[in-house]
């Protein structure tokens, strides 16, 4: 069963052609991995997903529901964090869960259990009552996700989540995200790192608006006869 | 930014000057003999004055004041000639509307340099006598000439713009700064509703700011309240409601917090200060400039406030005022959500 059948999606600005007529399909519980150079067109794709924006032509089925149609219904099943830290700083780490667990109506003991078991999770339980902005940037970045959790969204978009920090917390960050994944969240997920795209189960390479390639790591690196994604990346990026 | 001293300069330099040209007055003529027609005619020939009616009873002139918007009333005495022939004083009545006391002092002025003409035409020809002409100024809406009259409405509208539009703009530019906007966009909350719940905490502030500020000006400076407190309450929010909008129209503009600010600044805290006749009168700014002051609300607010704290103004008087601001704001807030809306389409 697919959560995300992307249709000859296409999104223009005037007469440039941000995503040019890409079609794919995420199965749930995957780990999907959607690499592209700055202004390879990944992140206009990704808010046409979210909802952000319309697409130009073209139709997509996000966790079941018609993108143009039923968009209302998406928003309850999606989940999102954002390259930029995006929860309030001037708010503390459990009034950030509050706030966002009330947003999606999640009833009022249900959401005290789940924030209890998240932060219990990150290890920040002696910190929920801290203000964000005193926070590291590691630490932000996990609670961001375990955040975009709280509703039980069935996808969990994540761009560039771990740009900016160590390799320790990244490591931490892909627990988060394998063990989201095992639970049978789909993860769609934009990176810098070519590390990291190989921990995702395939992953799409997108240039100029195209969709070039799309598969597991493994084969994409036999097909292409590479040795390594960086290799097969700098491949579509340098043309 | 290389604008902005043109900007000031020109909104300074034609809004700051003292001079009313036309200003509406209304003649009283009791005495309708040659000498009291001369007068009338230096009056009209001296293009200080448009001479909106000529009424015929202090009631009258009271109508004029509140139906016709004169600023002053002449009252010639009856047997005009014969006074001037035959006594050594003769008085003659000027009915001023203090409500502006930048206009008001301005007027008066311009009163005295007309008779002061006309005596001398006069000394020349036909009596020979000077100092002949007192005039008695009758002080109408704010006799003791009170300057809180003047100030009251103008903080009120401040403090409306400052917390309401700025306030709000600038916490709705923040979440877009912050990428907060976005993640709010993706939860299912409707964008009215972000909106709204950035805007009403201001709009409450503002409010009950508004209500401080009533409190110390009629406690403390005595100013009056003539009118139906209700009435005015109902005012206030309306130009709440206004000033939110602008509000609402500035964060759909700019992008960041600086934006913000700059455009509040320069596109509405400014103009209004300038243009809305609380420290300037509007009668002597270049038609241009008079026309623009429409599309503030500010100015209509402001004629609104003192009607009603000044001269005792009931619903009725003010609905026109009341109908502009709600035209003003209705206007702004459907395209500031059309070009929220664009933006997402784009």
């Amino acid at each position: 069963m697919y959560t995300i059948e992307v249709q000859n999606l296409t999104k223009r600005f005037g007469s440039f052609t941000a995503v040019n007529n890409i079609s794919f399909q995420v199965k749930k519980g995957e780990i999907f991995g959607f690499l592209g150079a700055n202004g390879a067109g990944k992140t206009t794709a990704m808010k046409m997903m979210c909802g952000l924006l319309l697409p130009t032509s073209g139709s997509a089925r996000i966790a079941g529901y018609d993108l143009k149609s039923e968009s209302k219904q998406i928003k309850k099943e999606i989940g999102y964090m954002s390259q930029r830290f995006s929860l309030y700083d001037d708010l503390t780490i459990k009034e950030n869960m509050m706030l966002f667990g009330t947003i999606y109506k999640v009833p009022k003991q249900e959401l005290n259990e789940r924030i209890e078991g998240h932060l219990t999770e990150l290890n920040l339980m002696n910190h929920k009552d801290q203000l964000v902005s005193s926070i590291p940037l590691g630490w932000k970045q996990k609670l961001a996700f375990s955040t975009a959790l709280l509703h039980r969204p069935k996808i969990v978009f994540l761009d560039e989540p771990t740009s900016g920090v160590d390799p320790i917390v990244r490591r931490e960050f892909w627990s988060l995200i394998y063990k989201a994944a095992a639970q049978g969240v789909t993860i769609f997920i934009t990176t810098h790192y070519m590390d990291e795209a190989s921990y995702c189960e395939r992953i799409s390479i997108m240039a100029e608006g195209d969709l070039k390639l799309i598969g597991t790591p493994t084969d994409l690196k036999i097909r292409m006869g590479v040795n390594t994604i960086e290799e097969l990346f700098t491949h579509f990026v340098n043309r | 930014m290389l604008s902005m001293p043109v900007v000031l300069i020109i909104l300074f330099g034609f809004t700051i000057s003292t001079e009313i040209p036309n200003a509406k007055i209304s003649i009283y003529d009791q005495s309708e003999d040659v000498q009291s027609q001369r007068l009338i005619q230096s009056l009209i020939a001296s293009d200080y004055f448009q001479v909106v009616n000529y009424p015929n009873s202090e009631k009258e002139i009271a109508e004029d004041f509140s139906q016709l918007q004169i600023k002053a009333a002449i009252i010639i005495p009856p047997q005009f000639e014969k006074k001037l022939i035959s006594e050594k004083e003769v008085e003659l009545q000027v009915i001023n509307d203090m409500s502006d006391i930048n206009v008001a002092s301005v007027i008066k002025q311009y009163i005295e340099t007309v008779i002061l003409n006309f005596e001398n035409d006069i000394n020349l020809t036909e009596f020979g006598k000077t100092g002949l002409l007192k005039v008695s100024i009758q002080m109408k809406y704010n006799p003791e000439l009170n300057s809180v009259y003047m100030f009251v409405p103008g903080i009120i509208t401040l403090i409306m713009i400052i917390i309401t539009a700025l306030m709000s703009s600038i916490t709705l530019a923040r979440e877009s700064e912050t990428n907060t906007m976005k993640m709010m966009l993706i939860t299912p909350v409707k964008k009215i509703h972000i909106v709204l719940g950035k805007v009403i905490p201001y709009m409450a502030l503002s409010f009950l700011s508004t209500l401080m500020v009533l409190a110390i000006s009629v406690w403390i400076f005595e100013m009056p309240i003539k009118g139906n407190l209700f009435v005015l309450l109902i005012l206030c929010i309306v130009f709440m409601f206004t000033s939110a909008s602008f509000g609402l129209l500035i964060s759909a503009i700019s992008k960041t917090q600086l934006d913000a600010m700059m455009i509040t600044m320069m596109g509405l805290f400014l103009p209004t200060v300038l243009l809305s006749g609380f420290l300037f009168p509007l009668d002597n700014m270049p038609y241009g400039f008079q026309l623009l002051a429409n599309i503030f609300p500010a100015k209509w607010f402001i004629l609104a406030l003192k009607d009603i704290m000044i001269k005792g103004a009931t619903f009725i008087d003010i609905w026109f005022y009341v109908a502009v601001l709600l035209f003003i704001s209705t206007l702004l807030t459907i395209f500031s959500v059309t070009q929220i809306d664009r933006r997402r389409a784009s």
